[in-house]
C-alpha cells in the first residue's frame, strides 16, 4: 500500500475542510495511506519567502527533516505548501552552504536534512502511484462527459525544474471521473491570490479575466487543487458580481471532490455545500 | 503681455540625466550573490519576461526594466518600486526567459533586501505580524464543520510553537519587533 | 592554359596569403604583392582574432604544413619555390587579355635585403631610420625609412654584420606576365571623423576598435596597458559604441558583419583580463550571429554592462577622461556614465586599392566593395574573367570566411586548368 507523509498545511484544514475530508476518503478508497505528518508547522507561504528568505528557508527545512525520517515522500494538497517545500528542498540541494547553515539550525530540534526526501503534490502521487486505470477502475458513476476547466495554480507548475510537473498529469486525471477538460486561452494565468493582499482590485481583475477566459470556452465547473486558487476563483466571484456587474457562476472544486463524488461518494461526504458557488449542479452530471 | 494671476511657474525644466556615479554598481553583485541570482548577468534585454507577466502593462518598471535597473545600480529605485510587492510569482517571466535569468527569483530577492531595510508594505508587515503571533497563516475556527466531516477538530500533528521559534530570530522577527 | 603560368595575387592579408600558399603549394606559379613593407594586412593590427582568440600572428592554415612551424609569419613565405613575394610594391597598370595579362608593377627600393637580414637590431640602435614593424613581420627585415636618415645610418651600413643594407637601393619597375588576378585589397576601418556627436581625433580618449586592439596588444605601444591617450592617466570605464557607420545611409548602409563580435572580444578581454575595468558597450542590435553568441554571452557574464540606446554627448570631463550621455531605450532614460575610453565600432569600409583596382580591371563594385560576376552564380569569388576577389576586398568578412573564399579561389583557379 502506497504510503505518504501527509503535510495538509493550514489553509486547507482551515478553510476548506471539504478538500480535506474529500482527500482523505479518496485516498482510503484507493488503498492510499496518508499520515499526518507529526510535529510540523506552517510553511510560511510565498509571502514568507518575500521578506524572510531564510527564515522561510528553516522552517521549511525543519518540515522535510521530519519527512526525510521515515522514507516516505511528503505529499500535500496545498500549491503554497508545495511551492514552499520543494522551493527551499531545490535550494538546498543546489546550495551547500545554506544547508550546512540550515542544518545548524535544525540541530536545536534534534533533526538533520540530508536532501533525500521527496516533495509531491498528492494528486500527482495518486497519478503515478496508483495510476490513471486504477482509479478509473473505482469510478462507479463517471461524470457525463461535462466540460470543466483546470485551473492547476502557478505554483504547482512552474518553475518546471523545481516543481517536476506537467498539466497532462491533471488532465488525465480530470478525464479519469469521465470529465471532459476544457481548453482556455488564459490556463497559465495566475488566479490572482497572491497579490491579494498588496493590490485587491488588482487581484480581483486577474480573477475575473480567468473565469472570464473558461466561461468563454465553454466550461461548466473549474477544478483546482489549491486551497488558495480555490478560494480566490471561487470567494470573488461574488465580489466580480459586484464590481464589474458580471457573474460567472461557475462552481470551483477541489479535484478530490469530484474525483470522490464520481466513486459513488455522497455530496456530504466531501462538504460540497460548503463551496461558495453553489456547486450541487455537478450531481446532475453523475451517471447513475 | 497677458495678466498673470500670479500663480505663473517656471517652465518646465528638463531632467536630469541619472548620474551613473551615484548608482549602487555593486548591487548586481549583491543580487547575484542571493539565491537563484546567479544567472542575472546572462540577461540580454529581449523583454520576453516583461511579454510573459500578465500584469506588466499597468506598472511603470516592466520586469525587464527591473533587471536593467539591477543591473545598472538603481538599488533605490528598485527596493522601493511598488513593482517587486505586486510580483504574482506565477514564474511565467522565469519559465521563459531565454538566457534562464531566474526573473521571479531575483524578485524575490529583491523584496528580501527591501525588507531588511524597512521597505515593506504595512499589508505585508501585518501579515509577517499575524505569522509570528499564531504560528501560521490560517488557524482553525469552524471545528463543527470538520467534525461534519469526520475530521478531526484540530490538524492531527499540528505544532506552531517550532515555527515561532525560528522566527522570532531571523527576518520576521526583527520586521515585527522593530516597530 | 598551363601550368607554369603564373597567378598574380594583390593584398598580403589573410585572404591574398591563403591563395598564394594554397595555389604555391599546388605548384601554381604565383606572385604576391603587398603594397606594405609587412604581409598581414588589417590582421597584423588585431591582436587577438575570433573565432579562436589565438594570437593572430599564429595561423591556423599552417598547422598541417610540415617544415613550417605554427606560426604562419615566421613560414617559409620566402622560400617558397612556387613563391615571389614582393613589399613595397604596388600594381600600376594592367595590359594584355584576360589569360594573359601584362602587369606593371612598382617595386619599391629594397633598402634591406630580408634574405640577409638577421634581425640583430644593431642598425636600429644606430639610426631611428631603421624599424622593425613587428617581432612578427614578414619578410623577417628591419625596414629603412628615407625620411629619418641621419649622420649615423652609414655607421649602420658598415656595421651591419651580414651587410644587408643598401641606402643606395632605387625603386624598379617590372613587367610581369599572369594568366590569372586575385584581388584581395581587403578593408580599411572607418576613421569617423566628422561624426559630431562622436568628436573623434577631436578628443584624445575617442578611438576606434583597430586602435583599442593595439592599446591591448603586449606587441603594441602601451605593451597591453589601458591608459588614456589623453594623458596617460588609468582607464577604469572603457564605453564601447556599436554600428558607428554601418546601418547608416549617410555612410554605410551595410551592416559590417564582425564589429559586435570584435568589439565583444575586447570587451571580454577588458572584463576578465584588466582588474577593476569597467566595460559598457552602447548598442541597436547586437549582432553575434551564428556561433559568435557565446562571445555575447561570455560579456554578459563577466560583467559588461548593455545598454540599448545611442549615446546622446561626448565631451570632456573636468577630472580628466570623457562625461557620455547614453539614451537608454529600454529603461527610456538618459544615463550620464565619466569614462575614460570611448571606442567607436567603425563601418568596415572598402580599402583604396579595392577602387583602384576595379578601375584598372574594369570590374564592378557593390557599396565600394569588389562585387561578383554574378552574385546568383554560388560562384561570388569571380569578379571578371580570369579575375578572382578574396576576403573583405569582396565586403566585411570573418578571418574564416576570407580563407574560405581564398581557397574558392584557388579552386577554380586549378578547375581552369586541368
Amino acid at each position: 500500500m502506497p504510503t505518504y507523509n501527509l503535510y495538509m498545511g493550514c489553509s486547507v484544514p482551515a478553510n476548506y475542510p471539504n478538500y480535506e475530508a474529500a482527500l482523505l476518503k479518496v485516498a482510503k478508497a484507493l488503498d492510499v495511506e496518508l499520515n499526518y505528518m507529526e510535529g510540523v508547522g506552517c510553511c510560511g507561504s510565498p509571502n514568507l519567502r518575500a521578506f524572510d528568505y531564510y527564515g522561510w528557508l528553516v522552517v521549511n527545512a525543519r518540515t522535510l527533516a521530519i519527512g526525510e525520517q521515515n522514507g516516505h515522500d511528503i505529499v500535500t494538497p496545498c500549491n503554497g505548501c508545495f511551492a514552499s517545500l520543494k522551493d527551499a528542498l531545490y535550494h538546498l540541494r543546489h546550495d551547500k552552504k545554506d544547508m550546512k547553515r540550515v542544518n545548524e539550525e535544525l540541530k536545536k530540534f534534534d533533526l538533520e536534512l540530508r536532501g533525500t526526501v521527496r516533495v509531491r503534490h498528492v494528486v500527482e502521487a495518486l497519478y503515478t502511484d496508483v495510476g490513471v486505470d486504477a482509479i478509473r477502475e473505482k469510478v462507479t458513476r463517471p461524470l457525463d462527459g461535462v466540460g470543466i476547466a483546470i485551473h492547476a495554480g502557478c505554483h504547482l507548475m512552474r518553475p518546471a525544474d523545481v516543481t517536476e510537473m506537467s498539466i497532462e498529469i491533471l488532465e488525465e486525471m480530470l478525464r479519469a471521473t469521465g470529465a471532459t477538460v476544457v481548453q482556455y486561452p488564459l490556463w497559465k494565468q495566475c488566479c490572482g491570490a497572491t497579490v491579494l493582499p498588496v493590490n485587491e482590485a488588482l487581484a480581483v481583475r486577474l480573477a475575473r479575466d480567468k473565469l472570464r477566459s473558461i466561461k468563454d470556452a465553454g466550461a461548466e465547473f473549474i477544478m483546482v487543487v489549491c486551497p488558495a486558487c480555490g478560494n480566490q476563483l471561487d470567494l470573488q466571484q461574488f465580489g466580480i458580481k459586484d464590481t464589474y456587474g458580471e457573474g460567472y457562476d461557475l462552481p470551483v472544486l477541489f479535484y478530490p471532490q469530484i474525483l470522490a463524488l464520481a466513486m459513488g461518494m455522497d455530496e456530504e461526504e466531501v462538504g460540497l455545500s460548503m463551496n461558495r458557488v453553489p456547486a450541487d449542479p455537478i450531481l446532475d452530471h453523475l451517471t447513475e | 503681455m497677458t495678466e498673470t494671476d500670479g500663480s505663473e511657474r517656471p517652465p518646465a525644466t528638463l531632467i536630469e540625466p541619472i548620474d551613473m556615479s551615484t548608482l549602487d554598481a555593486s548591487f548586481r553583485r549583491e543580487i547575484q550573490s542571493m539565491p537563484d541570482g546567479d544567472e542575472l548577468s546572462a540577461c540580454f534585454a529581449c523583454t520576453t519576461c516583461t511579454a510573459a507577466c500578465p500584469i506588466a502593462n499597468q506598472w511603470e518598471y516592466k520586469p525587464h526594466q527591473l533587471i536593467r535597473m539591477i543591473i545598472l545600480g538603481m538599488r533605490d529605485e528598485v527596493l522601493s518600486s511598488k513593482e517587486i510587492w505586486e510580483c504574482l510569482t506565477c514564474f511565467q517571466c522565469q519559465e521563459r526567459c531565454p538566457q534562464k535569468v531566474r526573473v521571479t527569483d531575483i524578485i524575490f530577492d529583491c523584496k528580501n533586501l527591501a525588507a531588511e531595510e524597512g521597505k515593506i508594505p504595512d499589508a505585508i508587515r501585518n501579515l509577517a505580524r499575524e505569522l509570528l503571533e499564531k504560528g501560521q497563516l490560517y488557524v482553525i475556527t469552524a471545528d463543527w464543520e470538520r467534525e461534519d466531516l469526520d475530521l478531526e477538530p484540530e490538524l492531527p500533528g499540528l505544532s506552531t510553537e517550532e515555527f515561532k521559534t525560528i522566527l522570532r530570530n531571523t527576518r520576521t522577527g526583527r520586521i515585527v519587533g522593530g516597530e | 592554359m598551363i601550368l607554369s603560368d603564373k597567378v598574380l595575387i594583390i593584398g598580403g592579408g589573410v585572404a591574398g596569403l591563403t591563395a598564394a600558399i594554397e595555389l604555391a603549394d599546388s605548384g601554381v606559379k604565383t606572385v604576391l604583392v603587398e603594397r606594405q613593407h609587412t604581409v598581414g594586412g588589417n590582421a597584423l593590427d588585431l591582436y587577438k582574432a575570433f573565432p579562436t582568440d589565438d594570437c593572430f600572428y599564429c595561423f591556423e592554415a599552417s598547422r598541417f604544413r610540415p617544415g613550417i612551424r605554427k606560426c604562419f609569419y615566421r613560414s617559409a613565405l620566402l622560400d617558397h619555390p612556387n613563391l615571389e613575394l614582393r613589399t613595397n610594391t604596388t600594381v600600376e597598370a594592367v595590359a594584355g587579355s584576360p589569360g594573359n595579362f601584362e602587369v606593371t608593377l612598382m617595386v619599391g627600393p629594397q633598402y634591406v635585403d630580408p634574405m640577409r637580414c638577421i634581425m640583430c637590431g644593431l642598425c636600429q640602435k644606430l639610426s631611428s631610420a631603421f624599424v622593425l614593424i613587428s617581432p612578427q613581420c614578414q619578410p623577417q627585415a628591419v625596414v629603412y625609412v628615407p625620411d629619418q636618415a641621419d649622420d649615423n645610418v652609414k655607421e649602420a651600413v658598415e656595421k651591419c654584420p651580414t651587410k644587408a643594407i643598401n641606402l643606395e637601393a632605387q625603386p624598379t619597375e617590372e613587367v610581369i606576365r599572369a594568366s590569372d588576378i586575385v584581388v584581395a585589397t581587403g578593408y580599411h576601418e572607418m576613421k569617423p571623423v566628422g561624426m559630431e556627436e562622436y568628436h573623434y581625433e577631436e578628443l584624445p580618449d575617442v578611438v576606434t576598435q583597430l586602435e583599442l586592439a593595439r592599446m591591448l596588444d603586449p606587441n603594441g605601444e602601451t605593451s597591453g596597458q589601458l591608459v588614456r591617450p589623453s594623458d596617460g592617466g588609468p582607464v577604469k570605464h572603457v564605453m564601447m559604441v556599436q554600428c558607428v557607420g554601418s546601418r547608416d545611409e549617410n555612410y554605410y548602409p551595410y551592416c559590417s558583419k564582425i564589429c559586435c563580435v570584435f568589439a565583444l572580444k575586447h570587451a571580454d578581454i577588458i572584463a576578465q583580463e584588466r582588474e577593476g575595468v569597467q566595460v559598457s558597450v552602447v548598442y541597436m542590435d547586437i549582432r553575434t550571429y551564428d556561433r559568435h553568441e557565446r562571445y555575447y554571452r561570455k560579456s554578459r557574464r563577466a560583467g559588461v554592462n548593455f545598454i540599448r540606446g545611442r549615446v546622446q554627448t561626448v565631451s570632456k570631463a573636468k577630472d580628466g577622461g570623457l562625461e557620455v550621455i547614453v539614451y537608454d531605450s529600454l529603461l527610456d532614460r538618459y544615463l550620464k556614465f565619466r569614462v575614460d575610453l570611448f571606442v567607436l565600432s567603425t563601418a568596415l569600409e572598402p580599402s583604396a586599392e579595392s577602387n583602384e583596382m576595379a578601375q584598372m580591371l574594369g570590374i564592378r563594385t557593390s557599396n565600394g566593395f569588389v562585387a561578383s560576376l554574378d552574385p546568383t552564380s554560388g560562384d561570388e569569388v569571380i569578379v571578371g574573367d580570369h579575375v578572382y576577389a578574396c576576403g573583405t576586398a569582396l565586403g566585411p568578412a570573418e578571418v574564416p570566411e576570407s580563407v574560405t573564399q581564398a581557397r574558392a579561389v584557388a579552386l577554380k583557379i586549378l578547375q581552369g586548368r586541368k
